[in-house]
């Protein structure tokens, strides 16, 4: 295991948290709940305290934001005449053309789950900073929900592209990892199915934004349930996973995992260090490259060329000679290029 | 770093002890002046090394990398360039020179400042206040209005869910009283809490004070209403109350180094030193800077933190409105993967044709938007000396041609006005200076500050086909030229070379302009030469392109060929392929 990693939760305004600081938490656990306002309530403070609209504002004991108890004063006229609260919630203002209060009842509790094992380092206003004993993947992109789940890998080469046909109950509650690319009639498939979350080297911007504007309009008309994140590790387009990483994945299968899809993050828990990136590599090391037409694809830096060479494109760089691992050879600018590093073991 | 290079002797011999002979004095050792402007940007790092030499200070080395790569890289980098040029004596120590150089640098900004918006209208108050505080430097990064759609509840959710620096509330005409302002105000002071975060209010001013009374003591700054009337926008108090209210809260320590501040500077230092009005755009990978300034110096700048390159996919009209303006037929689809590659690793390179066909046309495009939301009324842009590009899209593109088509098409600088590229990427380091710093910097490097492109002489108004221009071009010492035609939708690259001057007589026909106040038909004007040369643009302002795709391909294509061709005479009918 690799020592521990800090994770930010945020917090929304208005929640409070449920741990503090030193506590263990679980990824089921609940850090925080947080009381979502309803729809507004109107209070005529003008009927009640007999004061015109215009006056209503300066009357109120509490200001626009602050929570109002049920039963508590939400307005005092000057004869010391007092308005009741006739619920509890958020005092969100004063309606300007009838001078009613508008308060909006908290309704259930919201749960916010941290979704990663780990101890509470600090519980901060705006959010919880945890210690994760674990590995954690920085990718491109990604969309959709914090979840975990057990890692799985449903594809046999980084190059393979995810289908919905290797999508089966088996992978309910699960991360799947995927290869190059995944259709947005795949990513729907999974989501129904109830899979956690989705790691791909690459998808297509298109079949995201489908997948997203799918997901928005059953949110919309409702029914949606369930919790689903997909990340992205290489880029967009049709890219394989680094076979390192898709290797380094495919060992800690069955671990537990926690992806946050719109922050791009991929923790493993209780795992060895993942292969590293540099920038700059040397020659020597193993590469990745980063755009077309090698994307995604590695091989090994054998020479840097002198001074600056034009690439197909025309733009003048640094070159580097790459050795891919399908044989070619071939010039790339090395700011297209990163160093893989396996980390070394114990 | 050359012959005059100053030679001091570093380490003088010591005495020789009593009855020892003499030690052989040590031979001086050359030094060398130099000076390093760096530029950290987020994804790429410019320096250039200003050194003197024969008595001069020059511009004697540049260099750009990943700012990834780190100092030691960048180092490295810029020796390998001095090597070929430096005197043999400091050759074997540049490294050791330039790491003892003075360096004068200025940086991106760390992050962008978040703000959450809430207006009345999407259309009126809201957009107004969007376009203010996206080009004083701010990032939306929530906004909920009146007419939304969203229930209360819905935006009371939003307006709690997101982190921000601020909050800006717009919102009511000055003519009459919006209560629905007042109602976002306290779903502002609602969602808010008690996080402390400032709050301006840029709404009517008639409820200033109740909306004041929301929140807790000295929280809300009032500023003149951006939108006083739905056909009235009045966007500078609110921009500069932002601008300051940045810097408030995001760098308290100053912003004189950030690259958009320092880059600022240094343009209203050029203008006033020549006496000419400048346009600079810097196109970054996150910031994209547009500054406009006057003959005396004063300075005018939009800062868009999301207007550069990695922002191109989110950008209005998408994948599909760039793919519109490509010369070679790529699938959309492929568009959207390189724009979204693009912001995933801002500090790559395209490798292929097609990718860097996609850079550029994203460039331009927004070039095209920033303009755009510069002003309401219109979109033209006239009355300029002097146009500059910088950023590492323009300064690397592979031909200086490229990077005067993407300012020319991106910008569309009605009338007569010079080209030039900051490739070297020393405006900005300059600009970090103290003011009377500045000019003295520039004075120093003279003709290496800048790369001369050319001048452009664009024109609007006509029917397609119809003549617009007659041009006749008078050089000193060389047979005059002309008169050329230029007939509506035509774009013609006439050679005029670096150092070379010449005076134009343009004869305006149907109703061509080249904006500004002037009525005559005849007007003349002076051009300075460059790396691309005289170009004659009659293609109209905003371009038009035709609906068809395989014309429109053709068009643009022609476009292209025409400034990447040599830049030679050409005879008065040809071009006709860019006639819509």
């Amino acid at each position: 295991m690799n020592g521990a990693t800090l994770h930010r939760i945020h917090l929304p305004r208005g929640a409070t948290p449920s741990v503090s600081a030193g506590a263990e938490v679980r990824p089921e656990q609940v850090l925080a709940v947080r009381r979502r306002p309803g729809p507004p309530v109107r209070v005529r403070v003008t009927e009640a305290l007999h004061r015109p609209p215009g006056q209503v504002a300066a009357l109120l004991l509490a200001r626009p934001g602050q929570a109002v108890e049920a039963g508590a004063p939400l307005a005092r006229d000057p004869q010391g005449r007092e308005l009741l609260s006739p619920v509890t919630g958020l005092l969100l203002g004063v309606s300007a053309g009838d001078g009613s209060a508008l308060i909006a009842p908290f309704g259930a509790e919201d749960p916010i789950f941290g979704h990663v094992h780990g101890r509470v380092r600090a519980v901060e206003p705006d959010a919880i900073i945890l210690e994760v004993p674990g590995v954690v993947l920085h990718g491109v992109g990604g969309t959709g929900d914090a979840v975990h789940g057990e890692l799985t890998v449903a594809v046999h080469t980084p190059e393979e592209e995810l289908r919905a046909g290797a999508i089966d109950v088996s992978a309910t509650g699960k991360i799947i990892v995927g290869g190059s690319r995944a259709s947005a009639e795949t990513l729907t498939r999974a989501r129904a199915m109830g899979v956690s979350g989705i790691v791909l080297g690459g998808v297509l911007d298109k079949e995201l934004r489908d997948f997203e504007a799918i997901q928005r309009r059953r949110r919309e008309i409702g029914g949606m349930t369930g919790s689903f994140g997909v990340l992205l590790l290489e880029g967009f387009g049709k890219v394989g996973v680094d076979p390192q990483r898709f290797a380094w994945l495919r060992s800690h299968a069955g671990r537990t995992a926690s992806l946050f899809g719109a922050e791009g993050l991929l923790f493993v828990h209780e795992a060895s260090p993942p292969p590293t990136r540099r920038a700059l590599p040397r020659i020597g090391e193993r590469v990745i490259a980063h755009r077309r037409p090698f994307q995604g694809r590695a091989g090994v830096l054998v020479a840097e060329l002198e001074d600056l060479h034009a690439a197909p494109s025309g733009v003048p760089a640094r070159m580097g000679l790459v050795r891919f691992e399908d044989g070619r050879l071939a010039p790339v600018p090395m700011a297209n290029l990163e160093a893989t590093l396996v980390a070394p073991r114990g | 770093m050359g012959e005059d290079a100053p030679v001091t002797d570093e380490r003088p011999a010591p005495d020789a002890p009593d009855g020892e002979p003499p030690a052989e004095p040590k031979r001086p050792l050359a030094t060398a002046e130099m000076t390093l402007l760096v530029d950290a940007g987020s994804a790429w790092t410019k320096a250039a090394v200003v050194a003197r030499t024969r008595g001069r200070w020059r511009l004697v080395a540049h260099g750009a990398q990943p700012t990834a790569w780190g100092e030691e890289a960048l180092r490295a980098t810029l020796v390998a360039r001095l090597e070929s040029v430096a005197d043999r004596r400091v050759a074997d120590r540049l490294r050791q020179l330039l790491a003892k150089a003075p360096r004068i640098s200025c940086h991106t900004p760390r992050r962008a400042g978040r703000l959450a918006l809430a207006a009345v209208s999407d259309e009126l108050s809201g957009a107004s206040a969007r376009r203010a505080a996206e080009s004083a430097g701010w990032t939306i990064a929530v906004a909920a209005t009146a007419d939304d759609g969203r229930s209360l509840v819905e935006r009371l959710a939003l307006l709690q869910e997101v982190d921000v620096d601020a909050w800006l509330l717009a919102g009511g005409f000055e003519a009459g009283r919006a209560d629905q302002a007042l109602e976002m105000a306290g779903l502002v002071a609602a969602a808010r809490g008690g996080s402390g975060a400032p709050v301006i209010w840029a709404g009517a001013s008639s409820l200033a004070d109740e909306v004041t009374l929301l929140f807790e003591p000295d929280a809300v700054t009032v500023v003149p209403n951006a939108r006083p009337s739905a056909t009235e926008e009045d966007p500078l108090p609110l921009r500069h109350a932002l601008e300051g209210l940045l810097q408030r809260v995001i760098e308290p320590a100053g912003t004189r180094q950030h690259t958009p501040v320092a880059f600022r500077r240094s343009v209203a230092q050029l203008a006033r030193a020549t006496g000419r009005r400048i346009v600079g755009v810097d196109v970054g990978s996150q910031y994209l800077t547009w500054v406009r300034s006057d003959e005396e110096g004063a300075a005018e700048s939009r800062v868009f933190a999301a207007g550069g390159l990695a922002a191109a996919r989110q950008a209005a009209g998408g994948p599909g409105r760039l793919a519109r303006w490509m010369p070679i037929a790529i699938d959309e689809l492929a568009v959207a993967d390189v724009l979204q590659n693009l912001n995933a690793r801002p500090s790559t390179l395209p490798q292929t044709e097609d990718e860097l066909a996609i850079v550029h046309a994203a460039v331009r495009q927004q070039l095209a938007l920033a303009l755009e939301a510069d002003g309401v009324a219109g979109t033209e842009l006239d009355g300029i000396d002097l146009l500059i590009g910088a950023g590492r899209s323009l300064a690397a593109a592979p031909r200086p041609s490229q990077s005067a088509q993407i300012l020319v098409d991106g910008v569309r600088p009605l009338g007569v006005t010079q080209l030039a590229l900051d490739a070297a990427g020393v405006l900005p380091p300059l600009g970090a200076l103290d003011d009377a710093e500045i000019g003295e910097g520039m004075a120093v490097l003279r003709d290496d500050l800048l790369v001369p492109l050319g001048t452009s002489v664009v024109c609007r108004g006509g029917r397609p086909g119809q003549l617009l221009m007659r041009i006749t071009i008078h050089r000193t010492g060389w047979p005059t030229i002309g008169p050329l035609e230029l007939r509506s939708g035509q774009l013609q690259v006439v050679p005029l070379a670096r150092g070379h001057d010449a005076e134009l007589e343009i004869d305006l026909h149907n109703g061509a302009s080249l904006g500004g106040p002037r009525r005559s038909r005849h007007v003349t004007a002076s051009a300075m030469g460059g790396v691309v040369g005289l170009i004659l643009d009659a293609r109209g302002v905003p371009l038009g392109l035709p609906r068809r795709s395989d014309d429109r391909r053709a068009v643009i294509a022609s476009w292209r060929d025409t400034f990447a061709r040599e830049a030679a005479v050409p005879p008065v009918e040809a071009n006709l392929a860019g006639v819509r």
